[in-house]
């Protein structure tokens, strides 16, 4: 597949941080030996001092950091999502128990380590990530979104936050729409009135793939990137279910505890709407590919249609 | 790194029987709280009596400068009731909050919460307070703070993975603003540490890991004060292996596994002792 970025995901993630580096003196980046997979590189690069590997330790990894934001530092850790998740307990007892300004920045997540297999794949994280009090949770679709949200994310928001980006998979979702991120708020990436797609991340790509497609069928989809998955955009969901009367959620995620399933509690609450949910059921596989996993698995555009279909008729 | 007022200074007589009469008094509050809640650990907390009063009222320097001032971690946060005694002599928080402790209407948590005034860390989950601990010692040393990092941790905790990870991570930063302590009570939640897992190699590894080690009388003030003492001069991340008894000084539960005990057992201990 054509990839609409001159930078992949975590390129544009790194790089992006190095440059922010800069600017924020006080932001230190901690990794568990994966600076190089994740790009966090770059910030070593340009500061050595401050950027701490420390070693294969996760769980030490998240104590670290809650350690050096209690002196008045912003750590930022920097790894894989599925690794991060064997410090969730370090994460909720320390960092979200304390309400401490660190924030979780992974690479890797969904099937984005297509090759490295099931242990490697994160569809756990927005789930174990977003149950957490004091935890704010942030899914960009493509590089463009993580050019409008990291720095915001770095320079202006404060407490604990997960911040989910891919690997090499970064099909252009986002790039012409004019808008900034803003915490706890959803961007229509396409109008319509039949039915509401909604996500976040790569599979954003097709949701609006599956819009046209509908069109072609007499189905006016809308597209909507939650973007912020917590806090959600309650207002903009419960408008676009009341407009179109038909959900469809899709996630590189599992369907339980994921995307979908914050949705449907926003909907549950203020507009009960009938829902189709798009993700994963079970754990991944090996591929060549990230766009063969999302296919295998049946998180593609494909699904979207027929779980549209299966709703207007 | 610069040392506190009284460091490395002999003990004055006047001194120890100070420091012996506020412990006294922090044990008995500790065996006090029996009266108003059963569920405390209470053999955990004996253990920590004496190790808390000399660091508070020897060694912490206070202070709202995070990197100009001390920071005590009890990392072996069940000790909570110990903590909150030695903080209400301190001052820190009024001796009535003492009896409600895990009550609805109280502040006190069963583990320590840092909304509590004077707790440096959210703890209860062992195994996590050396880390932050690194992670504060880390922070201050590349701000130029003179703040030391103090950490109390169990035998039993060091069973846990995340010490190994925290371990070996402290030596790598060659943290010289950082002293452990590890009670060696001999007890963990189960039964003796010796039946649950070996504990007696503990000294050789984290030497050979590459840290200072030292060890005390965890009761003996002297004892204690000469080894911290020891313990500021070294240049290098340093642990004391600090001999303790579970329950130290209330009979009924003394030197073993039992960490809690009735109001009945409180009030004749309070009455006789």
């Amino acid at each position: 597949m054509m990839q609409g970025s001159s930078y992949s995901m975590r390129d544009t993630f790194g790089k992006l941080l190095a440059e922010l580096g800069e600017k924020n003196k006080d932001i230190v980046v901690i990794t568990a030996d994966v600076g190089d997979s994740t790009r966090a590189m770059y910030f070593r690069e340009k500061f050595p001092d401050r950027y701490f590997n420390v070693g294969i330790s996760e769980q030490d990894m998240i104590n670290f950091a809650a350690g050096l934001s209690a002196v008045g530092f912003k750590p930022l850790i920097v790894n894989f999502s599925m690794f991060v998740m064997r410090a969730w307990e370090q994460i909720r007892n320390s960092v979200a128990r304390m309400n401490l300004d660190v924030k979780i920045l992974v690479t890797h997540a969904g099937y984005s380590d297509s090759g490295d297999g099931s242990s490697h794949q994160s569809l756990e994280d927005i789930a174990l990530m977003r149950v957490l009090p004091n935890m704010k949770v942030i899914v960009p679709a493509d590089p463009e979104d993580i050019k409008r949200s990291l720095p915001v994310v770095v320079q202006e928001l404060r407490g604990p936050l997960y911040y989910r980006v891919g690997r090499e998979y970064s099909p252009s979702i986002t790039t012409g729409v004019d808008y900034d991120f803003k915490l706890g708020k959803a961007y229509v990436l396409r109008d319509g009135d039949d039915v509401a797609i909604m996500g976040a991340g790569v599979v954003l790509w097709d949701a609006l793939k599956a819009a046209e497609e509908l069109e072609k069928m007499g189905i006016s989809a809308a597209v909507i990137n939650l973007f912020s998955i917590k806090p959600m955009d309650e207002d903009t969901i419960e408008y676009y279910a009341r407009k179109t009367g038909r959900v469809v959620t899709i996630e590189e995620h599992s369907i339980y505890g994921g995307i979908g399933s914050a949705i449907a509690e926003v909907l549950a609450k203020r507009y009960p709407t009938k829902m189709r949910f798009i993700g994963a059921t079970t754990f991944g596989r090996s591929a060549r590919s990230q766009r063969d996993l999302l296919d295998y698995y049946g998180i593609n555009y494909k699904s979207v249609i027929s779980a549209a279909l299966e709703l207007v008729k | 790194m610069e040392k506190g007022g009284s460091d490395g200074t002999p003990i004055s007589l006047e001194e120890l029987n100070k420091l012996k009469s506020i412990a006294e008094r922090a044990r008995r509050n500790v065996i006090r709280m029996l009266f108003y809640d059963q569920t405390i650990h209470v053999g955990s907390s004996l253990s920590s009596i004496e190790i808390l009063t000399t660091l508070f009222f020897r060694y912490l320097r206070e202070g709202k400068d995070p990197i100009n001032r001390d920071w005590l971690i009890l990392s072996k946060g069940h000790a909570a009731p110990a903590l909150y005694a030695v903080l209400a002599e301190k001052g820190y928080i009024s001796e009535d909050e003492l009896w409600k402790i895990q009550d609805i209407s109280g502040l006190l948590q069963g583990h320590p919460e840092i909304f509590i005034p004077g707790v440096d860390m959210a703890t209860g989950s062992l195994g996590q307070g050396l880390s932050f601990g690194i992670g504060v010692a880390q922070g201050i040393k590349m701000k130029g703070g003179t703040g030391r990092v103090f950490v109390i941790m169990g035998d039993g905790e060091q069973d846990e993975g995340e010490i190994w990870e925290a371990m070996t991570h402290a030596v790598t930063r060659k943290l010289d603003n950082l002293i452990a302590f590890i009670e060696m009570n001999g007890f963990q939640l189960d039964d003796s540490t010796g039946n649950v897992k070996p504990k007696d190699f503990l000294p050789d590894v984290w030497k050979a890991v590459g840290w200072k080690t030292l060890s005390c009388d965890g009761h003996d003030f002297v004892s204690i004060v000469n080894t911290i003492d020891e313990a500021l001069k070294v240049r290098a991340p340093v642990v004391i292996f600090a001999k303790t008894v579970r329950g130290k000084g209330f009979p009924v539960i003394e030197n073993s596994k039992r960490q809690r005990s009735s109001p009945d057992d409180a009030r004749k201990f309070l009455l006789n002792a």
